[in-house]
């Protein structure tokens, strides 16, 4: 059976990629396109006087505008998120700003022209008046009672604040020996995708048609965010190849999906919109910063009895992800750790800075950040070694399934054998050793070690924790669809609920598909693009690594296993013998040993579509299976209830990552000597595909940790917004990233598979951190606040405290 | 005003009236329709939509169409035949050397672009080779890996 | 990310171009390899009405050698002075400068004339063409003129160039033995420089400095020559504590700039680290 699953095999994306032969949405073109640009504000914050496209209008190649009266007049606001409903009083959001901007990019309009030349031109002629207002740019100033505000209707900045507590937490502090206590920063970054946000609107006027082809990671937001805002029935969403998703092309993207619909729906021809890197750098959205005043209760010999934490979110110019970042610590608040009581106080904060958006973890890079900093100080504060501290924390793996004190339930997980495996692997004693020569030397070598968990799966009731007031759930769990159908020629096609960003959909439900209905992954296409029209809805895997594994896998693996029992019914009718005695091998349904009672697919898909009497009277016609997959173990704790208790996601991966870096002590560089993880996703389907997300991944945490990162100035201008100045990295300085895998399969997935995404990105800006505090023993100084640029590594490493002059 | 310019793409001669602003990546994707040409940041940082150029190779989001006149460019659409994968495009399909495939055109023409003029490149000489081509998806180690295996494989061939 | 509409011409020889410039002088720009030029018009930061593409103009794209010193015309690109085995041997400093530039695609279409004019703080032949008293060959309307690199550039993106002015050449020295050495430091190896230092050391065979010339970018609104550093190290040994004294001088009377790669202050201390690394090693080329 085996095949294929955990083989290596062929790419079956690969080959259209590297001639060029991927197909994206910019690779449309429509009869009459016309191409939009996006009218955006320049001020961090502003009221919008008046917006007059009169002089762009009289160039005969500009064919359509879009202001924000129109956008007032003629669109709906969205249906607030779950995201936004501890808001005291719900606010509007439309598509677009009507009456004010609150961050630099913030989209309130639009034109489009017959080339994409002519309507830049437009935009740059369109006259618009600005009444410009206090900036509010720092979380803290944000708070104050002096601040601006940016939402009048809610008379404060703090827009939302709540709090959970989990045990007895009051207790541990009380009975603690020791209460260690710092404050935490991380800062706003986000993936980037290489493509950038792309739509194609088409409406059809006389038949009331809507159809979008867009860059998008969630069909359905995109689907009910037309619906909300332009109140059509007739929509089709068509996703194509997309180049890179990473959370970013969830949420924001529907704003241009409306936008660029009500131009085509103005001009009555098809609308192409292009995002420029720029815009997406200022707008596309960020992963939150983060600040955390955090409190660990500890006893003398390291146990951690307790922990709180305060959060404060700096959540941007929008209230439509207010709570994401926070209400995210739910999924991994325990992290690898068997401590019961834990206490957390939510501040999220409006800013006049871009939106925040689901990123590579959101909010569980946080989460964890504050776990294994404040492991570490713990150790620094007891005189023991961060690993003891660690290990004397670690769930064990005869605790599993382990129940967590917010009521996630653990799957599968040796945490311990993993920090031993990763130690082993790097020789950490020998290590040392090293470290204190070298250091003897004048070298500063730091090694950070942390672990964390990747949890996979989605719970939309999770948010109802964090909001006692909301009565019922905004939805709960997830659901996944597939389709599998044997085709007249014998071979397979599948078409899956989400689009494909990356995590060769295609390569590994073939793989899975193959093993389970007897056949070879070259006999299988998976159908791309997305298309809503006929594809099951897949609203569960969000097209992201860490929920494509449960619920793409679970539903490919549902269907398949439907299919196999009517081909073998239908085979066996055919052969005249049980079913049960049948096997399937390369595509062939046979009885083993027998030259003759064999039937091939292609035989059988003939059969199927074009010979009723061959069809058994109790068996439907055809040979298609559709299935969608709900996760088989999602109670208790589907819906939180009074105690607030919640499965915030389902299977648990995790991994226990080694960061070997050296500090120049003169410039604060930071340079990556090794990179090391052992990791446990569960029963792996493609070592190939699963290591590909794991280097990258951890990637991007080691770059972010080291600088990369969004910077306003104290105006609220954002100053980084080209990959240039935001410090993205190229191979010259990513560090090869070393991958171990020691997967405990989980019990409750049809595989045993678990999360294989994002997870390298959640522990590992803690891992660097680590490591250069590590480095930087010598001078006894705290890393607290992320990114470690050179200049703030200088200035930990000669004491040289930097006044705030930039806000990330 | 348009201007007529005449280009060889992939061996074929092109002859096209352009708008003087019109980029080189946009001639060869929208004119010409070899969108494996990919534009990621357009401002010349994300090398996505690198190609030769007379041989060299270079970012066609930083170039005019009408620069183009007279010269010849290969794009990532040139390097099959006949549905053959060149051995650098083979390498990173065999080593999983993308995921999302939107940096992939222009990471394979850099590299071979790299492996034609250093057909040994060291592991160094291939990150700095690739500075040029950003990628978000696979923290490059595949992709080196690829370049490695290709520069093993020309060798070896 | 579209230019703003432009007539292009692409002359075929220095006269013509010369004549349309000096005809459209108030509202034209010079494209050359247009690695700088072109993410400037597509951010519409600059909206010429005329485009004189240089590319095509024949005998700008040579290397010669001429009384001891090096010719390099405007259009030679940073990949044909990496790999110039001309360069190599008697100016090892261009290539060690033009390897650090940017990335691959950058280094095939930038040329060394293009780079002057535009007269970027951060770029790096900036300090490289000063650390070696370079001279600059502009011409124009009024016929040619030679330019001391030290007196050609004159803030941010600006130069005593006009504007219907072509670099068509810029003249270095043979560096014989000569010790030379260009270090920078960027957030990513193909950004510009946070700081860029190029160095050229005379010693004699004691291994006194006779000369020192040290070129810095990066850090104010142009590139300049550390005078006083130069001045310390001159006549004397040099030795690491010596190094390190002149590295502490490069920046004094500069106006150290800020912005997102860092702080004036660390910029300052970044520069004399980088100062002093240079030396270094330019000592051990």
């Amino acid at each position: 059976m085996d095949n294929f699953i955990g083989k290596r095999t062929r790419s079956k994306e690969g080959p259209r990629h590297v001639t060029g032969r991927g197909l994206y949405t910019d690779d449309f073109r429509l009869p009459g396109m016309l191409h939009a640009m996006i009218l955006r504000s320049p001020h961090a914050h502003a009221r919008i006087v008046s917006v007059d496209p009169g002089e762009a209008l009289k160039n005969p190649n500009v064919v359509a505008v879009v202001t924000p009266q129109d956008i007032k007049q003629t669109t709906k606001p969205f249906k607030p998120g779950r995201y936004a409903a501890g808001l005291k009083r719900s606010i509007d959001e439309y598509a677009g700003a009507t009456e004010k901007v609150r961050y630099v990019g913030e989209p309130f309009g639009a034109v489009a022209a017959r080339d994409r030349g002519t309507a830049e031109d437009a935009l740059e002629q369109i006259q618009v008046e600005y009444e410009p207002l206090r900036p509010v740019v720092d979380v803290r100033e944000a708070m104050k009672p002096s601040s601006a505000v940016l939402f009048d209707e809610l008379g404060t900045n703090l827009a939302w604040n709540g709090s959970l507590s989990y045990g007895d937490v009051e207790g541990a502090f009380k009975s603690a020996d020791r209460v260690v206590k710092e404050n935490l920063k991380i800062h706003r970054y986000s993936s980037t995708p290489l493509e950038p946000f792309i739509v194609i609107a088409s409406y059809d006027a006389a038949s009331k048609r809507l159809t979008v082809w867009v860059t998008a990671q969630v069909p359905e937001v995109i689907y009910d965010g037309l619906r909300e805002a332009l109140g059509l029935q007739d929509i089709r969403v068509i996703i194509p190849d997309v180049g890179g998703g990473f959370g970013q092309k969830i949420h924001l993207i529907r704003k241009y999906v409306v936008l660029v619909s009500l131009l085509s729906m103005k001009s009555g021809r098809p609308v192409k919109w292009v995002e420029d890197r720029s815009e997406h750098m200022m707008a596309g959205g960020h992963a939150c910063a983060q600040e955390f005043e955090a409190e660990m209760a500890v006893k003398n010999d390291g146990t951690v009895i307790g922990l709180r934490f305060k959060e404060y979110d700096d959540v941007g110019g929008s209230i439509s992800t207010l709570t994401i970042h926070f209400t995210n610590k739910l999924n991994n608040l325990s992290n690898t750790y068997r401590v019961r009581n834990i206490a957390l106080e939510g501040f999220a904060v409006v800013t006049n800075k871009c939106p925040v958006i689901p990123n590579r973890g959101i909010g569980k890079p946080g989460m964890c950040y504050v776990w294994e900093r404040m492991m570490d100080r713990v150790a620094q504060e007891l005189n023991l070694t961060p690993i003891e501290v660690r290990r004397k924390n670690l769930i064990q793996p005869d605790e599993m399934p382990y129940a967590t004190p917010s009521g996630n339930v653990y799957d599968s997980g040796d945490y311990p054998g993993l920090l031993q495996g990763l130690l082993e692997k790097i020789e950490y004693d020998k290590l040392r050793e090293e470290q204190r020569r070298e250091r003897e030397k004048g070298r500063l070598i730091g090694i950070g070690v942390v672990i964390a968990v990747e949890p996979g799966g989605r719970n939309a009731a999770r948010d109802m924790a964090i909001f006692p007031e909301m009565k019922e759930p905004p939805g709960s769990g997830g659901v996944n669809g597939a389709k599998i159908k044997l085709e007249k020629n014998g071979t397979l096609s599948l078409h899956l609920g989400s689009p494909n960003c990356g995590q060769a959909h295609e390569t590994t439900t073939a793989q899975v598909a193959a093993d389970l209905l007897g056949t070879t992954p070259d006999k299988i296409s998976t159908s791309i693009p997305f298309d809503s029209d006929l594809s099951p809805w897949g609203v569960a895997a969000a097209n992201s690594g860490n929920n494509f594994h449960l619920y793409d896998i679970g539903a490919i693996h549902g269907a398949a296993t439907r299919l196999r029992e009517k081909v073998l019914k239908l085979a066996a009718h055919n052969l005249q013998v049980d079913p049960s005695e049948l096997t399937i091998e390369d595509g062939v349904v046979k009885v083993p040993g027998s030259a003759t009672k064999q039937i091939t697919f292609a035989e059988l898909g003939r059969i199927a579509y074009n010979n009723q009497h061959l069809i058994p009277d109790d068996l439907e016609a055809g040979l298609e299976a559709t299935y969608y997959y709900t996760f088989p173990h999602a109670k208790p704790n589907l819906v939180p209830g009074a105690e607030r208790l919640v499965r915030a996601q389902f299977t648990f991966s995790a991994g226990a990552h080694a960061a070997i870096v050296e500090v120049d002590k003169n410039t604060g560089a930071v340079h990556v000597l090794r990179y090391l993880i052992v990791g446990d996703n569960g029963t792996v389907i493609n070592p190939d595909v699963v290591n590909g997300q794991v280097f990258g991944s951890a990637a991007h945490g080691i770059a972010v940790a080291l600088g990369e990162g969004f910077i306003y100035s104290p105006e609220g201008q954002p100053l980084t917004v080209t990959y240039l100045d935001y410090g993205k990295c190229s191979a010259a300085e990513t560090p090869r990233v070393e991958v171990m895998h020691r997967p405990s399969p989980s019990p409750w997935t049809a595989l045993g598979q678990k999360a294989a995404g994002e997870g390298a990105a959640i522990p590992s800006p803690a891992a660097l951190a680590s490591a250069v505090e590590d480095a930087l023993t010598p001078f006894g100084v705290k890393v607290c606040d992320l990114p470690l640029t050179p200049e703030a590594v200088w200035r930990l490493a000669n004491h040289n405290p930097e006044s705030e002059r930039r806000s990330y | 005003m348009k201007q007529t310019i005449r280009v060889t793409i992939n061996g074929r001669l092109y002859e096209e009236d352009v708008e003087p602003r019109q980029l080189l990546a946009h001639f060869l994707r929208d004119a010409i329709g070899l969108t494996g040409t990919h534009v990621g940041c357009v401002v010349g940082e994300c090398g996505a939509c690198s190609i030769l150029l007379d041989g060299k190779v270079v970012k066609s989001c930083l170039h005019l169409a009408v620069q183009a006149d007279g010269r010849e460019v290969t794009t990532i659409e040139g390097l099959a035949k006949d549905g053959e994968l060149s051995p650098i495009q083979e390498a990173f399909v065999k080593n999983y050397a993308l995921q999302c495939g939107y940096c992939t055109p222009g990471m394979i023409m850099t590299s071979h672009a790299l492996l034609r003029d250093n057909p040994n490149p060291s592991e160094e000489e291939i990150r700095k080779a690739l500075a040029g081509n950003l990628c978000m998806c696979t923290g490059y180690v595949q992709i080196v890996e690829a370049v490695k295996e290709a520069a093993r494989g020309s060798k070896n061939g | 990310m579209i230019p703003a509409a432009f007539e292009y011409y692409a002359p075929r020889s220095l006269d013509e171009a010369v004549t349309f410039l000096a005809a459209h002088r108030d509202d034209v720009k010079i494209l050359s390899g247009g690695q700088s030029l072109m993410p400037l018009l597509k951010m519409r930061l600059s909206k010429p009405a005329h485009i004189v593409d240089i590319g095509r103009i024949p005998d700008l794209d040579t290397i010669t050698e001429e009384d001891g010193h090096l010719i390099l015309g405007g259009l030679i690109t940073y990949a044909q002075i990496e790999n110039s085995d001309l360069l190599q041997k008697y100016c090892p400093l261009l290539p060690q400068t033009a390897t650090n530039v940017a990335d691959v695609q950058v280094r095939n279409r930038g040329t060394i004339g293009g780079s002057i004019a535009h007269a970027d703080p951060a770029g790096d032949m900036p300090a490289t063409i000063m650390a070696l008293d370079a001279e600059i060959k502009a011409v124009g309307p009024n016929g040619e003129r030679w330019v001391k690199a030290e007196d050609f550039f004159l803030g941010l993106l600006m130069s005593v160039l006009e504007p219907d002015e072509i670099v068509t050449a810029v003249k270095v020295p043979i560096t014989g033995n000569d010790k030379t050495g260009y270090l920078k430091a960027a957030p990513r190896s193909s950004g510009f420089a946070v700081v860029g230092v190029a160095v050229r050391l005379a010693l004699d065979p004691s291994n006194t400095c006779q000369r020192a010339a040290i070129g810095i970018t990066g850090i104010t609104d142009k590139a300049f020559r550390a005078q006083h550093a130069e001045r310390l190290l001159t006549g004397k040994k040099l030795d690491a504590k010596l190094i390190d004294q002149a590295a502490a001088e490069s920046t004094r009377n500069i106006d150290v700039i800020e912005d997102i790669n860092g702080s004036t202050e660390y910029r300052t201390h970044l520069t004399h680290v980088y100062v002093a690394r240079a030396i270094q090693a330019a000592l051990q080329s």
